[in-house]
Protein backbone atom coordinates (compact mmCIF):
# COMPACT_ATOMS: atom_id res chain seq x y z
CA UNK A 1 0.00 0.00 0.00
CA UNK A 2 2.57 2.02 0.92
CA UNK A 3 6.47 2.15 1.08
CA UNK A 4 8.61 3.11 4.22
CA UNK A 5 11.94 4.40 3.36
CA UNK A 6 13.32 4.54 7.24
CA UNK A 7 14.64 7.81 6.39
CA UNK A 8 13.85 10.97 8.16
CA UNK A 9 16.29 13.15 5.33
CA UNK A 10 12.74 15.01 4.57
CA UNK A 11 12.39 17.03 7.65
CA UNK A 12 15.26 18.71 7.54
CA UNK A 13 14.50 22.21 6.94
CA UNK A 14 16.39 25.30 6.18
CA UNK A 15 18.08 26.90 9.21
CA UNK A 16 17.25 29.67 10.54
CA UNK A 17 20.27 30.83 11.13
CA UNK A 18 20.17 31.47 6.85
CA UNK A 19 16.25 32.68 6.91
CA UNK A 20 16.34 35.23 10.04
CA UNK A 21 19.03 38.11 8.78
CA UNK A 22 16.72 38.12 5.31
CA UNK A 23 13.78 38.89 7.17
CA UNK A 24 15.37 41.23 9.93
CA UNK A 25 17.23 43.73 6.69
CA UNK A 26 13.96 43.66 4.99
CA UNK A 27 12.16 45.12 7.96
CA UNK A 28 14.74 48.15 8.88
CA UNK A 29 14.69 48.48 4.89
CA UNK A 30 10.78 48.97 5.49
CA UNK A 31 11.01 51.58 7.97
CA UNK A 32 13.42 53.27 5.82
CA UNK A 33 11.77 53.72 2.87
CA UNK A 34 8.77 55.04 5.18
CA UNK A 35 11.06 57.33 6.52
CA UNK A 36 12.00 58.77 3.74
CA UNK A 37 8.77 58.59 2.21
CA UNK A 38 7.45 61.03 4.90
CA UNK A 39 10.39 63.45 4.34
CA UNK A 40 10.06 63.59 0.03
CA UNK A 41 6.07 62.89 0.47
CA UNK A 42 5.52 66.59 -1.00
CA UNK A 43 8.22 65.78 -4.13
CA UNK A 44 7.00 62.88 -4.91
CA UNK A 45 4.21 64.17 -7.47
CA UNK A 46 6.57 66.47 -9.40
CA UNK A 47 8.60 63.59 -11.57
CA UNK A 48 9.35 59.85 -10.87
CA UNK A 49 13.05 60.23 -12.23
CA UNK A 50 14.27 62.23 -8.96
CA UNK A 51 17.24 61.45 -6.63
CA UNK A 52 14.97 60.90 -3.25
CA UNK A 53 12.29 59.07 -5.38
CA UNK A 54 14.64 56.81 -6.57
CA UNK A 55 15.89 55.97 -3.69
CA UNK A 56 12.94 54.87 -2.01
CA UNK A 57 12.05 52.94 -5.10
CA UNK A 58 15.22 50.90 -5.13
CA UNK A 59 14.88 50.22 -1.20
CA UNK A 60 11.64 48.80 -1.44
CA UNK A 61 11.99 47.12 -4.78
CA UNK A 62 15.31 45.79 -3.01
CA UNK A 63 15.44 46.15 0.58
CA UNK A 64 12.15 44.95 1.30
CA UNK A 65 10.54 43.30 -1.60
CA UNK A 66 13.91 41.42 -2.78
CA UNK A 67 15.13 40.45 0.88
CA UNK A 68 11.98 39.38 2.33
CA UNK A 69 11.51 37.44 -0.82
CA UNK A 70 14.79 36.07 -0.90
CA UNK A 71 14.94 34.69 2.76
CA UNK A 72 11.54 33.43 2.51
CA UNK A 73 12.24 31.57 -0.49
CA UNK A 74 15.20 29.63 1.10
CA UNK A 75 13.39 28.45 3.63
CA UNK A 76 10.29 27.45 1.25
CA UNK A 77 12.35 26.63 -1.93
CA UNK A 78 12.82 22.56 -0.46
CA UNK A 79 9.39 22.71 0.00
CA UNK A 80 8.40 24.08 -3.56
CA UNK A 81 11.31 21.75 -5.27
CA UNK A 82 11.24 18.97 -2.18
CA UNK A 83 14.83 18.68 -2.23
CA UNK A 84 17.23 20.28 0.33
CA UNK A 85 18.85 23.48 0.05
CA UNK A 86 22.11 22.75 -1.48
CA UNK A 87 24.52 25.05 0.19
CA UNK A 88 23.68 27.49 3.44
CA UNK A 89 27.44 29.25 3.20
CA UNK A 90 25.53 30.71 -0.95
CA UNK A 91 22.90 31.77 0.93
CA UNK A 92 25.03 34.17 3.26
CA UNK A 93 27.08 34.94 0.62
CA UNK A 94 23.84 36.05 -1.20
CA UNK A 95 22.42 37.67 1.95
CA UNK A 96 26.17 39.81 2.09
CA UNK A 97 26.57 41.07 -1.07
CA UNK A 98 22.68 42.37 -0.85
CA UNK A 99 22.98 43.95 2.73
CA UNK A 100 26.32 45.60 1.60
CA UNK A 101 25.54 46.54 -2.09
CA UNK A 102 21.70 48.09 -1.64
CA UNK A 103 22.86 51.04 1.04
CA UNK A 104 25.40 51.46 -1.60
CA UNK A 105 23.02 51.95 -4.15
CA UNK A 106 20.19 53.74 -2.48
CA UNK A 107 22.69 56.13 -0.84
CA UNK A 108 24.01 57.08 -4.88
CA UNK A 109 20.63 57.34 -5.64
CA UNK A 110 20.33 59.96 -2.79
CA UNK A 111 22.69 62.44 -3.02
CA UNK A 112 22.48 61.38 -7.30
CA UNK A 113 26.00 60.36 -7.46
CA UNK A 114 26.62 57.26 -9.90
CA UNK A 115 30.06 56.83 -9.40
CA UNK A 116 32.28 54.43 -8.39
CA UNK A 117 30.80 53.80 -5.01
CA UNK A 118 27.11 53.23 -6.52
CA UNK A 119 28.40 51.10 -9.13
CA UNK A 120 30.43 48.89 -6.39
CA UNK A 121 26.61 48.56 -5.00
CA UNK A 122 25.38 47.50 -8.18
CA UNK A 123 27.65 44.66 -8.65
CA UNK A 124 27.54 44.05 -5.33
CA UNK A 125 23.84 42.88 -6.09
CA UNK A 126 24.41 41.40 -9.02
CA UNK A 127 26.65 38.85 -7.52
CA UNK A 128 23.96 37.62 -4.76
CA UNK A 129 21.57 37.25 -7.37
CA UNK A 130 23.84 34.88 -9.00
CA UNK A 131 24.99 33.57 -5.53
CA UNK A 132 21.31 32.71 -5.29
CA UNK A 133 21.10 31.33 -8.95
CA UNK A 134 23.75 28.80 -8.18
CA UNK A 135 22.13 27.64 -5.12
CA UNK A 136 18.97 27.34 -6.79
CA UNK A 137 20.46 25.25 -9.38
CA UNK A 138 22.01 22.94 -7.52
CA UNK A 139 19.15 22.24 -5.20
CA UNK A 140 16.96 21.38 -8.47
CA UNK A 141 19.48 18.90 -9.88
CA UNK A 142 19.85 17.69 -6.62
CA UNK A 143 16.07 16.53 -5.99
CA UNK A 144 15.82 15.58 -9.60
CA UNK A 145 11.89 16.65 -8.86
CA UNK A 146 10.40 18.86 -11.71
CA UNK A 147 7.60 20.59 -10.68
CA UNK A 148 5.49 24.21 -12.72
CA UNK A 149 5.96 26.62 -9.14
CA UNK A 150 10.54 25.41 -9.83
CA UNK A 151 9.97 26.56 -12.97
CA UNK A 152 8.35 29.66 -11.80
CA UNK A 153 11.37 30.47 -9.42
CA UNK A 154 14.51 29.55 -11.21
CA UNK A 155 12.84 32.08 -13.77
CA UNK A 156 11.99 34.86 -11.80
CA UNK A 157 15.79 34.46 -10.19
CA UNK A 158 16.56 34.48 -14.23
CA UNK A 159 14.65 37.60 -14.62
CA UNK A 160 15.98 39.57 -11.04
CA UNK A 161 19.47 38.45 -12.57
CA UNK A 162 18.73 40.51 -16.23
CA UNK A 163 17.24 43.58 -14.39
CA UNK A 164 20.49 43.64 -11.84
CA UNK A 165 22.74 43.68 -14.74
CA UNK A 166 20.38 46.03 -17.19
CA UNK A 167 20.13 48.44 -13.28
CA UNK A 168 24.16 48.21 -13.76
CA UNK A 169 24.43 49.28 -17.28
CA UNK A 170 22.24 51.90 -16.81
CA UNK A 171 24.68 53.13 -14.05
CA UNK A 172 27.62 52.96 -15.94
CA UNK A 173 25.67 54.77 -18.93
CA UNK A 174 25.08 57.64 -16.30
CA UNK A 175 28.97 58.33 -16.73
CA UNK A 176 30.08 56.80 -19.37
CA UNK A 177 27.94 56.70 -22.24
CA UNK A 178 27.35 52.59 -23.41
CA UNK A 179 24.20 52.86 -24.49
CA UNK A 180 22.65 54.31 -27.79
CA UNK A 181 20.33 56.68 -25.65
CA UNK A 182 20.10 58.37 -22.25
CA UNK A 183 19.45 56.21 -19.13
CA UNK A 184 15.94 57.33 -18.46
CA UNK A 185 14.66 56.01 -22.01
CA UNK A 186 15.47 52.39 -20.44
CA UNK A 187 13.95 52.72 -17.89
CA UNK A 188 10.70 50.45 -18.65
CA UNK A 189 12.55 48.04 -19.13
CA UNK A 190 14.54 47.47 -16.23
CA UNK A 191 11.83 48.16 -14.15
CA UNK A 192 8.94 45.94 -15.83
CA UNK A 193 11.77 42.85 -16.32
CA UNK A 194 12.21 43.66 -12.28
CA UNK A 195 8.33 43.91 -11.44
CA UNK A 196 7.14 41.30 -13.65
CA UNK A 197 9.82 39.04 -14.61
CA UNK A 198 11.11 38.96 -10.62
CA UNK A 199 8.27 39.91 -8.48
CA UNK A 200 5.17 38.94 -10.15
CA UNK A 201 6.45 35.16 -11.65
CA UNK A 202 7.72 34.24 -8.19
CA UNK A 203 4.95 35.04 -6.12
CA UNK A 204 2.75 33.66 -8.27
CA UNK A 205 4.87 30.36 -7.98
CA UNK A 206 5.26 30.56 -4.75
CA UNK A 207 1.28 31.95 -4.05
CA UNK A 208 0.34 28.55 -6.06
CA UNK A 209 1.92 26.42 -3.94
CA UNK A 210 0.70 27.71 -0.63
CA UNK A 211 -2.11 29.20 -0.97
CA UNK A 212 -4.37 26.08 -1.41
CA UNK A 213 -1.86 24.60 1.16
CA UNK A 214 -2.26 26.87 3.52
CA UNK A 215 -6.35 26.58 3.01
CA UNK A 216 -5.68 22.83 2.80
CA UNK A 217 -7.56 23.32 -0.43
CA UNK A 218 -8.86 20.06 -2.83
CA UNK A 219 -8.06 22.45 -5.84
CA UNK A 220 -5.22 21.95 -7.88
CA UNK A 221 -4.70 22.58 -11.57
CA UNK A 222 -0.84 22.53 -13.53
CA UNK A 223 -2.13 23.01 -16.59
CA UNK A 224 -3.66 26.64 -15.83
CA UNK A 225 -0.26 27.46 -14.25
CA UNK A 226 2.02 26.45 -17.32
CA UNK A 227 -0.63 28.80 -19.22
CA UNK A 228 -0.12 31.53 -16.68
CA UNK A 229 4.07 30.99 -16.97
CA UNK A 230 3.81 31.06 -20.70
CA UNK A 231 1.89 34.35 -20.74
CA UNK A 232 3.83 36.40 -18.23
CA UNK A 233 7.15 35.03 -19.79
CA UNK A 234 5.73 35.74 -23.42
CA UNK A 235 4.34 39.02 -22.27
CA UNK A 236 7.82 40.35 -21.00
CA UNK A 237 9.83 38.98 -23.70
CA UNK A 238 7.51 40.74 -26.62
CA UNK A 239 7.37 43.89 -24.14
CA UNK A 240 10.97 44.12 -24.32
CA UNK A 241 11.41 43.29 -28.57
CA UNK A 242 8.45 45.85 -28.75
CA UNK A 243 10.23 48.57 -26.64
CA UNK A 244 13.91 48.29 -28.15
CA UNK A 245 12.93 47.56 -31.98
CA UNK A 246 9.71 49.63 -32.58
CA UNK A 247 8.09 53.14 -32.06
CA UNK A 248 4.85 51.34 -31.96
CA UNK A 249 3.19 52.28 -28.58
CA UNK A 250 -0.06 50.26 -29.59
CA UNK A 251 1.70 46.67 -29.85
CA UNK A 252 2.56 47.12 -26.04
CA UNK A 253 -1.25 46.39 -25.62
CA UNK A 254 0.03 42.59 -26.97
CA UNK A 255 2.03 42.14 -23.64
CA UNK A 256 0.21 44.32 -21.71
CA UNK A 257 -2.92 42.10 -22.58
CA UNK A 258 -0.68 38.85 -21.87
CA UNK A 259 0.16 39.77 -18.39
CA UNK A 260 -3.37 40.58 -17.17
CA UNK A 261 -4.64 37.48 -18.74
CA UNK A 262 -1.94 35.53 -16.28
CA UNK A 263 -3.25 37.83 -13.62
CA UNK A 264 -7.18 36.97 -13.74
CA UNK A 265 -5.74 33.33 -14.56
CA UNK A 266 -4.21 33.09 -11.23
CA UNK A 267 -7.10 34.99 -9.76
CA UNK A 268 -9.25 31.95 -10.61
CA UNK A 269 -6.87 29.68 -9.07
CA UNK A 270 -6.59 31.11 -5.93
CA UNK A 271 -10.46 32.06 -5.90
CA UNK A 272 -11.04 28.43 -6.57
CA UNK A 273 -8.87 27.00 -4.34
CA UNK A 274 -10.25 29.44 -1.70
CA UNK A 275 -13.94 28.05 -3.09
CA UNK A 276 -13.16 24.33 -2.36
CA UNK A 277 -11.18 24.69 1.07
CA UNK A 278 -11.57 22.06 3.83
CA UNK A 279 -10.42 24.58 6.56
CA UNK A 280 -13.30 27.23 6.44
CA UNK A 281 -11.66 29.82 9.03
CA UNK A 282 -9.16 31.67 7.05
CA UNK A 283 -6.87 33.58 9.42
CA UNK A 284 -6.28 37.34 8.95
CA UNK A 285 -2.75 36.77 7.53
CA UNK A 286 -4.07 34.78 4.59
CA UNK A 287 -6.42 37.66 4.19
CA UNK A 288 -4.58 39.97 3.64
CA UNK A 289 -2.09 37.32 1.22
CA UNK A 290 -5.77 37.59 -0.70
CA UNK A 291 -5.79 40.98 -0.54
CA UNK A 292 -2.76 41.55 -2.61
CA UNK A 293 -3.86 38.85 -5.20
CA UNK A 294 -6.57 41.61 -6.13
CA UNK A 295 -4.30 44.20 -5.67
CA UNK A 296 -2.55 42.92 -8.87
CA UNK A 297 -5.48 43.97 -11.11
CA UNK A 298 -4.70 48.15 -9.79
CA UNK A 299 -1.84 48.41 -12.06
CA UNK A 300 -2.87 46.55 -14.88
CA UNK A 301 -5.78 49.16 -14.66
CA UNK A 302 -2.99 52.30 -14.65
CA UNK A 303 -1.20 50.46 -17.29
CA UNK A 304 -4.04 50.51 -19.65
CA UNK A 305 -4.67 54.24 -19.07
CA UNK A 306 -0.96 55.09 -19.29
CA UNK A 307 -0.39 53.36 -22.67
CA UNK A 308 -3.72 54.42 -24.23
CA UNK A 309 -2.91 58.39 -23.28
CA UNK A 310 0.33 57.36 -24.77
CA UNK A 311 -1.28 56.35 -28.09
CA UNK A 312 -3.40 59.13 -28.00
CA UNK A 313 -0.46 61.75 -27.14
CA UNK A 314 2.89 61.22 -26.66
CA UNK A 315 3.46 63.51 -23.88
CA UNK A 316 3.59 61.06 -20.28
CA UNK A 317 1.09 61.80 -17.35
CA UNK A 318 3.84 62.01 -14.53
CA UNK A 319 1.45 61.57 -11.92
CA UNK A 320 -0.10 58.28 -13.24
CA UNK A 321 2.97 57.04 -13.36
CA UNK A 322 4.00 57.89 -10.22
CA UNK A 323 0.67 56.12 -8.85
CA UNK A 324 1.35 53.38 -10.85
CA UNK A 325 4.89 52.68 -9.11
CA UNK A 326 3.63 53.16 -6.01
CA UNK A 327 0.47 50.76 -5.95
CA UNK A 328 2.84 48.53 -7.01
CA UNK A 329 5.68 48.89 -4.48
CA UNK A 330 3.37 50.21 -1.23
CA UNK A 331 0.57 48.43 -2.65
CA UNK A 332 0.67 44.73 -4.10
CA UNK A 333 4.35 43.48 -3.03
CA UNK A 334 3.88 45.30 0.13
CA UNK A 335 0.19 43.60 1.00
CA UNK A 336 2.03 40.34 0.21
CA UNK A 337 4.68 40.67 3.02
CA UNK A 338 3.01 42.36 5.40
CA UNK A 339 0.34 39.12 5.08
CA UNK A 340 2.96 36.12 4.63
CA UNK A 341 5.78 37.51 7.14
CA UNK A 342 3.64 36.17 10.10
CA UNK A 343 2.42 33.28 8.31
CA UNK A 344 5.86 32.16 8.05
CA UNK A 345 8.30 34.05 10.78
CA UNK A 346 6.01 32.53 13.59
CA UNK A 347 6.93 28.55 12.63
CA UNK A 348 11.10 29.76 11.87
CA UNK A 349 10.85 31.51 15.21
CA UNK A 350 9.13 29.00 17.12
CA UNK A 351 11.35 26.10 15.17
CA UNK A 352 14.42 27.78 17.04
CA UNK A 353 13.31 28.65 20.23
CA UNK A 354 10.95 25.08 20.74
CA UNK A 355 12.16 22.87 18.00
CA UNK A 356 14.20 20.85 21.20
CA UNK A 357 10.68 21.01 23.36
CA UNK A 358 8.78 18.88 21.03
CA UNK A 359 6.37 16.73 22.77
CA UNK A 360 8.05 17.07 26.03
CA UNK A 361 5.35 19.78 27.53
CA UNK A 362 3.28 22.44 26.04
CA UNK A 363 4.53 24.91 24.22
CA UNK A 364 2.90 28.38 22.84
CA UNK A 365 1.31 28.18 19.26
CA UNK A 366 3.74 29.84 16.54
CA UNK A 367 0.44 32.24 16.18
CA UNK A 368 0.85 33.34 19.80
CA UNK A 369 4.23 34.20 19.63
CA UNK A 370 3.28 37.87 17.89
CA UNK A 371 0.40 40.30 18.56
CA UNK A 372 -2.74 39.87 16.77
CA UNK A 373 -3.78 43.17 18.03
CA UNK A 374 -0.91 45.29 17.02
CA UNK A 375 -1.06 43.17 13.28
CA UNK A 376 -4.93 44.68 13.28
CA UNK A 377 -4.00 47.85 13.84
CA UNK A 378 -0.72 47.73 11.40
CA UNK A 379 -3.16 46.45 8.45
CA UNK A 380 -5.46 49.46 9.46
CA UNK A 381 -2.57 52.37 9.19
CA UNK A 382 -1.73 50.30 5.90
CA UNK A 383 -4.83 50.35 4.27
CA UNK A 384 -5.82 53.97 4.85
CA UNK A 385 -2.32 55.14 4.32
CA UNK A 386 -1.96 53.28 1.06
CA UNK A 387 -5.79 54.70 -0.16
CA UNK A 388 -4.65 58.23 0.98
CA UNK A 389 -1.11 58.47 -0.76
CA UNK A 390 -2.82 56.96 -3.90
CA UNK A 391 -5.26 59.66 -3.99
CA UNK A 392 -2.69 62.04 -2.84
CA UNK A 393 -0.34 61.73 -6.17
CA UNK A 394 -3.52 61.77 -7.75
CA UNK A 395 -4.96 64.97 -6.46
CA UNK A 396 -1.78 67.01 -5.83
CA UNK A 397 -2.52 67.15 -2.19
CA UNK A 398 0.27 68.16 -0.51
CA UNK A 399 -1.51 67.72 3.20
CA UNK A 400 -3.22 64.12 1.82
CA UNK A 401 0.25 62.87 0.68
CA UNK A 402 1.83 64.18 4.48
CA UNK A 403 -0.91 62.37 6.86
CA UNK A 404 -0.88 59.56 4.32
CA UNK A 405 3.14 59.14 4.90
CA UNK A 406 2.73 59.26 7.97
CA UNK A 407 0.20 56.31 8.24
CA UNK A 408 2.88 54.22 6.24
CA UNK A 409 5.39 55.24 8.89
CA UNK A 410 2.97 54.33 11.51
CA UNK A 411 2.25 50.66 9.59
CA UNK A 412 6.06 50.07 9.46
CA UNK A 413 7.11 50.74 13.24
CA UNK A 414 3.98 48.09 13.70
CA UNK A 415 5.16 45.66 11.64
CA UNK A 416 8.86 46.41 13.08
CA UNK A 417 7.50 45.80 17.01
CA UNK A 418 5.64 42.69 16.35
CA UNK A 419 8.81 41.53 13.92
CA UNK A 420 11.05 42.50 17.07
CA UNK A 421 8.77 40.49 19.54
CA UNK A 422 9.11 37.35 17.10
CA UNK A 423 12.76 37.69 17.00
CA UNK A 424 13.53 38.05 20.19
CA UNK A 425 10.98 35.42 21.71
CA UNK A 426 12.31 33.56 25.16
CA UNK A 427 11.16 30.26 25.62
CA UNK A 428 8.08 30.27 27.55
CA UNK A 429 6.92 26.79 29.22
CA UNK A 430 2.86 26.72 29.52
CA UNK B 1 -11.61 7.20 13.79
CA UNK B 2 -8.72 6.46 11.58
CA UNK B 3 -7.38 4.72 8.47
CA UNK B 4 -4.49 3.65 10.23
CA UNK B 5 -3.34 0.32 9.91
CA UNK B 6 -2.51 -0.96 13.20
CA UNK B 7 -2.30 -4.65 14.95
CA UNK B 8 -5.65 -3.74 16.62
CA UNK B 9 -4.46 -4.48 19.55
CA UNK B 10 -4.32 -2.39 22.99
CA UNK B 11 -0.82 -1.32 22.32
CA UNK B 12 -2.00 0.53 19.00
CA UNK B 13 -5.02 2.06 20.76
CA UNK B 14 -2.95 3.80 23.36
CA UNK B 15 -0.46 4.55 20.55
CA UNK B 16 -2.47 6.37 17.99
CA UNK B 17 -4.32 7.77 21.90
CA UNK B 18 -0.99 9.37 22.33
CA UNK B 19 -0.04 10.48 18.91
CA UNK B 20 -3.54 12.38 19.10
CA UNK B 21 -1.93 14.68 21.48
CA UNK B 22 0.80 15.59 18.49
CA UNK B 23 -0.59 18.79 16.87
CA UNK B 24 0.14 20.12 13.20
CA UNK B 25 1.05 23.63 15.04
CA UNK B 26 -0.11 25.31 11.50
CA UNK B 27 -3.36 23.54 11.34
CA UNK B 28 -3.87 22.87 14.71
CA UNK B 29 -5.28 19.41 13.92
CA UNK B 30 -3.53 16.39 15.37
CA UNK B 31 -1.50 14.43 13.62
CA UNK B 32 -3.87 11.00 13.71
CA UNK B 33 -7.02 13.09 12.14
CA UNK B 34 -5.16 14.66 10.36
CA UNK B 35 -4.37 11.42 8.47
CA UNK B 36 -0.02 11.78 8.64
CA UNK B 37 0.07 7.94 10.77
CA UNK B 38 -0.04 5.43 8.27
CA UNK B 39 1.00 2.32 10.03
CA UNK B 40 1.73 1.41 13.31
CA UNK B 41 3.43 -1.95 14.20
CA UNK B 42 5.04 -3.53 17.51
CA UNK B 43 7.89 -5.42 17.65
CA UNK B 44 7.70 -7.61 20.77
CA UNK B 45 11.04 -9.28 20.53
CA UNK B 46 13.19 -6.29 19.71
CA UNK B 47 11.20 -3.82 21.98
CA UNK B 48 10.45 -0.96 19.26
CA UNK B 49 7.37 0.70 17.92
CA UNK B 50 7.68 1.14 14.54
CA UNK B 51 5.50 4.21 13.08
CA UNK B 52 5.61 4.85 9.23
CA UNK B 53 4.03 8.31 8.65
CA UNK B 54 4.06 11.45 6.49
CA UNK B 55 3.71 15.03 6.29
CA UNK B 56 2.08 17.12 4.53
CA UNK B 57 4.77 18.40 2.45
CA UNK B 58 7.87 17.01 2.22
CA UNK B 59 10.64 19.61 3.53
CA UNK B 60 8.08 20.62 6.08
CA UNK B 61 9.77 23.34 8.21
CA UNK B 62 7.84 21.59 11.33
CA UNK B 63 8.25 18.20 10.01
CA UNK B 64 11.51 17.65 12.24
CA UNK B 65 9.09 19.05 15.67
CA UNK B 66 6.53 16.44 14.57
CA UNK B 67 8.56 13.69 14.42
CA UNK B 68 10.34 14.42 17.24
CA UNK B 69 7.06 15.24 18.97
CA UNK B 70 5.69 11.62 17.44
CA UNK B 71 8.80 9.86 19.24
CA UNK B 72 8.29 11.71 22.75
CA UNK B 73 4.72 10.77 22.90
CA UNK B 74 5.30 7.38 22.33
CA UNK B 75 8.38 6.83 24.67
CA UNK B 76 6.16 8.81 27.57
CA UNK B 77 2.92 6.08 26.81
CA UNK B 78 5.49 2.98 26.06
CA UNK B 79 8.81 3.94 28.46
CA UNK B 80 10.40 0.32 27.98
CA UNK B 81 9.79 0.93 23.92
CA UNK B 82 11.88 2.31 21.34
CA UNK B 83 9.82 4.08 18.76
CA UNK B 84 11.37 4.40 15.49
CA UNK B 85 9.66 6.95 12.55
CA UNK B 86 9.34 5.51 8.79
CA UNK B 87 9.08 8.85 6.65
CA UNK B 88 7.63 8.17 3.67
CA UNK B 89 5.84 10.16 0.87
CA UNK B 90 4.14 7.21 -0.92
CA UNK B 91 1.62 7.64 -1.10
CA UNK B 92 1.64 11.25 -0.52
CA UNK B 93 -1.17 13.03 2.39
CA UNK B 94 -3.82 14.58 0.50
CA UNK B 95 -6.99 16.01 2.15
CA UNK B 96 -8.96 12.57 1.47
CA UNK B 97 -6.54 11.15 4.64
CA UNK B 98 -8.41 13.81 6.79
CA UNK B 99 -10.89 12.22 9.55
CA UNK B 100 -14.56 12.88 9.35
CA UNK B 101 -13.67 14.38 12.87
CA UNK B 102 -10.97 16.04 11.50
CA UNK B 103 -13.11 17.69 8.87
CA UNK B 104 -15.80 18.30 11.21
CA UNK B 105 -12.87 20.32 13.32
CA UNK B 106 -11.63 22.14 10.10
CA UNK B 107 -15.43 23.25 9.09
CA UNK B 108 -15.81 24.99 12.54
CA UNK B 109 -12.93 26.41 12.37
Amino acid sequence: MFSTTGNTEATKTTSWKVVLPFYGYAAIAFLIATILLLFSASDITSHYFLPHTLAIIHIMALGWGTMMILGASHQLVPVLIEGKLYSNKLAYASFTFAAIGIPLLVNGFYVFNMGLHTQCGGILIILSVIAYLINLAASMVKSKQENVHAFFIFTAALWLLATAIVGLLLLYNFTEPLLPKGSLNYLPVHAHIGIVGWFLLLVMGVGSRLIPLFLISKYNNTRQLWWIYGLINGGLLSFVYIFLYTDSKSLLSIPLLAVAASIVLFGDFCFKAYQQRIRKKVDEQMKVSLLSVLMMLLPVIFLVIIITLLILSPKENVSLIITYGFIIFFGWITAIILGMTFKTLPFIVWNKVYHHLAGKGKTPNPKDLFSKKVFKWMSVAYILGFVMFTAGILFYSAIVLQIAAALLLLTSLLYNWNVIKLLMHKPVSL
Amino acid sequence: MTNVITNDNLQCTVALAALQNVMDPEIGLNIVDLGLVYQLDFDESEKKIYCAMTLTTQFCPMGESITNAVKENLKLSFPEYEAEIDLTFDPPWSHEMISEEGREFLNEQ
